[in-house]
């Protein structure tokens, strides 16, 4: 049970309290609980897209049953995520029209090409990578019904990792031909990763964070991302496209080019090189299927 | 891969090829269902298919020598024994995809119930394997054409769609087993008479069957001699 008043809760889930769907919040909790989940849950099924394609070319049997595997994971993310959303007062079809509308937002990684089997494997490497970080931080949000079914997603997307890791590795130990592609991947790839986790709000002012909806600030998760993908990418004997990027020994802390956050802001507002493209193709095989929704939820009713 | 294969060999190649190519086509659905739900349902079923194939495959490569990836994939496009009825592409259209979706199990039941029947017991083990899965996909099918067929929308899309594949799902089986598949969509589907007609034999391949083999082999062919 959480307390009744907003500044009540506020210190509730400041402490680590959690809330449940039944639980009285404040209607600008719900309301930021309902936008951030929705997006996420857009961004597994708009991620959909830019892989499922890749299905269809994979060069191996067991490429394509992992990519396949990959790609019905996240869309059952979707799934798990918009009944969420759905317990908080918006249901899937509103959720759906806005998405296709352009109304709600997805992941910005999502709204670029997918040129070769080379940005197959950094997505499911690196993408994934960074999107777990942000993901196991909120296994730790403040709301109870999303945090657990976190839980389920992390462990899947870390097989993701494993699936992306060893598509890199076969290719960069391949022809010369193959490691060119993963090197083309990784600098097209590059920018839109350090994006990623978006800009670099203190998170004491990250209204995300001040609900807990969030449990870290958006630099922390980059730093970590830093920490744990950079010595493996040049391990690899691949070369990140930063001339800025190192680590300072005294503090820790990684130092890179500083993104384009107006690029970020332009990419996530739909206009990104890929935004009007796959949205157009999501609303049309809504619109070509929409009479079989018809006449399923017609014999259910 | 030229000269043809012994006739049991070519027969698994007809099994594996068929498997390949509809999990292919299943796969296409994959992200652009009617509901989510059926995203991760055919995902599903496409990864079985392609699991059947692989494991016919390697059947095949014992005499032919070679590797499941290369009967796969590095064949010629005239090589592949796949039927016509798996090689139509049929997104976004759900009413057809259904009509193919249970032909192709009713079918496919008659012919694993053949293979579990085979003198070769690493064949016959494989059909053993096969069925238990089979059956899942055959109740979803049937679920999916039950469901159509209770609306008269859902109805009229379906039965077009039976209308129009049941010459192609009769060229997926051979000599008395066409008989039986008949009998069994009668009795199954009672909302569709199956029409007296021509089967379309498998050998020659439909139209979209050049695009999809170059999106198939597109990858491997991109970086000739590469591990993937």
């Amino acid at each position: 049970m959480t307390p009744r008043t907003e500044e009540a809760f506020i210190e509730h889930v400041q402490s680590g309290g959690q809330v449940e769907a039944t639980d009285w919040m404040p209607d600008e909790y719900r309301a930021r609980l309902v936008k951030f989940i929705e997006m996420h849950g857009n961004s597994e099924l708009m991620g959909v897209l830019p892989e499922r394609e890749w299905i269809l070319r994979a060069p191996t049997l067991q490429r394509k049953l992992a990519l396949t595997a990959k790609v019905q994971d996240e869309a059952g993310h979707a799934q798990l995520i918009y009944r969420v959303v759905e317990d908080l007062g918006k249901p899937r079809d509103a959720v759906l029209e806005d998405l296709i509308s352009g109304k709600s937002k997805f992941h910005n990684v999502f709204h670029y090409p997918t040129k070769t089997w080379g940005d197959v494997g950094v997505i499911a490497w690196l993408v994934d990578a960074a999107a777990i970080i942000s993901q196991k931080a909120l296994l730790k949000c403040s709301y109870a019904p999303y945090a657990r079914i976190m839980k389920k997603i992390c462990w899947e997307e870390s097989f993701h990792i494993l699936h992306g890791r060893d598509v890199i590795l076969a290719m960069v130990t391949g022809t010369p031909k193959q490691r060119e592609l993963v090197q083309e991947a990784l600098d097209r790839w590059w920018k839109p990763l350090m994006m990623f986790h978006g800009n670099q709000i203190p998170a004491e002012k990250d209204p995300m964070f001040h609900w807990r909806i969030k449990s870290q600030g958006n630099e922390e998760a980059r730093q970590q991302f830093l920490d744990g993908y950079v010595p493996q990418i040049r391990e690899l004997g691949l070369e990140i496209p930063d001339p800025k990027l190192r680590k300072d020994e005294a503090t820790g802390r990684w130092a890179y080019t500083e993104p384009d956050w107006d690029e970020l802001r332009h990419v996530v507002t739909g206009h990104g090189p890929m935004t009007a493209e796959r949205l157009g193709f999501r609303r049309a095989s809504r619109d070509e299927t929409a009479w079989v929704r018809d006449v399923v939820l017609a014999e259910a009713a | 891969m030229s000269s043809p294969a012994p006739p049991a060999v070519d027969h698994l190649l007809r099994l594996a090829d068929d498997e390949l190519i509809l999990g292919w086509r299943d796969s296409e659905w994959t992200g652009i269902a009617p509901f989510l739900e059926e995203d991760v349902a055919f995902s599903s079923i496409a990864q079985t298919e392609i699991g059947h194939a692989r494991a016919f495959y390697e059947l095949a490569a014992r005499e032919l020598g070679g590797t499941a990836d290369e009967l796969a994939f590095d064949r010629r496009p005239e090589e592949y024994r796949s039927s016509p009825l798996v090689e139509l592409r049929l997104v976004h259209d759900w009413g057809r995809t259904i009509a193919r979706h249970v032909l192709y199990e009713l079918a496919d039941a008659i012919r694993i119930a053949e293979v579990k029947g085979s003198p070769d017991p690493d064949v016959a083990g494989l059909g053993e394997k096969i069925e238990r899965e089979e059956a899942y996909h055959r109740m979803h099918a049937q679920m999916w054409a039950d469901r159509l067929a209770e609306s008269e929308e859902g109805r009229k899309r379906l039965v077009a769609g039976l209308e129009e594949l049941w010459p192609y799902a009769l060229g997926l089986l051979e000599g008395e087993a066409r008989e039986r598949l008949t009998a069994d969509v009668a009795e199954r589907l009672p909302f569709f008479t199956p029409p007296e007609v021509e089967p379309v034999e498998r050998g020659e391949h439909v139209d979209e069957w050049a695009a999809l083999w170059e999106e198939m082999t597109m990858v491997r062919r991109s970086a000739p001699g590469g591990q993937w």
